[in-house]
C-alpha cells in the first residue's frame, strides 16, 4: 500500500492494437482530437510531440466556454520504447506563471489479446520536485477542480 | 491542506526505507529496536527516518523515553492521496474521450489510409 501512496495509477483496456493507441499519444493530428476534459478542447496548432527521450509533448487546452481560459502542458520525454512506453515529466501550470508544478506521467501500453491495456501512472513526487518543492499545489488543485467541474 | 505540509509528504514517502518502516506499522505498533531488525542500518539512521516520518504526519510516537513506539498515523497518508482524486477524474474523462477516438482511428484504417 506504500508503494502506491504517492502515485496515482490508472489501467484501462481499449479495444485497438497497441500501435493504435500509442499513436493517438504521439501523433498530434489524432492527440488533438481527443486530449482534453469534457467542455475543453486541444486547438491542433498548440500541439507539437516529438516522441524522443529529450523530446517534448507540448499542447494547450483551451476551454470551448471561455478561450481565454487556457491551460498549457509542457512535458519532456525521459523514456520512450515505441508502441510500448512514454515516459514524460510534466510541467502543469494551471496558473498562468506563478504556481507551475511538476508531474512524472509513465504510460505503459501492454497487449491484452487484440486489445490493448494501458497503465498510466502519475507521481507527484519526482527528484526535481525536491527542488521545487514549494510548487503551489493547492492553487494548482483548485484550477484543476474549476477545470473538471466546468 | 498546506502545500509545505504535502511536500513534507512525499519527501517522507520516497525513501524506500521510509515506506518499508510504514509498511511494518501496518501490522502494530513498534519500537525503534523492531523496526530496526530487517534493515542493516543504526539505530540512529532509524531514528533519524522515524523523525522524517512524523513529522510529515505520517506515524506519531509515544512519549514514554525508553520504550517509545511508533504507530501509523492516517492523516498524512489521506492528505497524499487526496491530491491524486482531481487528476484520477481527469484521466477518466480523457479515457472515455480515447476510447471513442480510437474507434474512429480503427474505422479509417479499415476503410483504407486515406488520411
Amino acid at each position: 500500500m506504500t508503494e502506491a501512496a504517492n502515485e496515482l495509477v490508472m489501467t484501462r483496456v481499449f479495444d485497438a492494437p497497441r500501435e493504435l493507441v500509442y499513436r493517438a499519444f504521439v501523433d498530434p493530428d489524432e492527440l488533438a482530437q481527443w486530449f482534453a476534459p469534457v467542455g475543453w478542447s486541444v486547438p491542433r496548432d498548440s500541439v507539437s510531440v516529438d516522441a524522443r527521450v529529450g523530446g517534448h509533448q507540448i499542447f494547450t487546452m483551451v476551454n470551448d466556454a471561455d478561450p481565454t481560459q487556457t491551460s498549457p502542458v509542457w512535458s519532456t520525454f525521459t523514456e520512450v520504447v515505441e508502441n510500448e512506453l512514454l515516459v514524460g515529466t510534466e510541467d502543469v501550470d494551471m496558473s498562468g506563471g506563478t504556481s507551475p508544478a511538476k508531474f512524472t506521467v509513465r504510460l505503459e501500453f501492454h497487449d491484452e489479446g487484440d486489445k490493448t491495456r494501458l497503465v498510466l501512472r502519475q507521481g507527484p513526487y519526482s527528484p526535481e520536485m525536491e527542488n521545487n518543492a514549494r510548487a503551489g499545489w493547492e492553487s494548482s488543485f483548485t484550477k484543476l477542480d474549476a477545470l473538471l467541474a466546468g | 491542506m498546506a502545500t509545505d505540509r504535502l511536500s513534507a509528504i512525499f519527501a517522507a514517502l520516497a525513501d524506500p526505507t521510509r515506506r518499508a518502516i510504514l509498511a511494518r506499522l501496518t501490522e502494530g505498533d513498534a519500537t525503534v529496536n523492531e523496526l530496526a531488525e530487517p534493515f542493516p542500518i543504526s539505530l540512529p539512521a532509524i531514528s533519524r527516518h522515524l523523525k522524517v516520518l512524523e513529522r510529515a504526519g505520517l506515524i506519531s510516537r509515544s512519549r514514554s523515553a525508553q520504550w517509545r513506539s511508533s504507530s501509523l498515523d492516517g492523516t498524512g497518508l489521506r492528505e497524499a492521496t487526496e491530491w491524486m482524486e482531481p487528476y484520477r477524474r481527469f484521466w477518466d474523462t480523457n479515457f472515455d474521450r480515447l476510447e471513442s477516438h480510437l474507434q474512429r482511428m480503427k474505422q479509417r484504417t479499415t476503410t483504407g489510409r486515406n488520411t
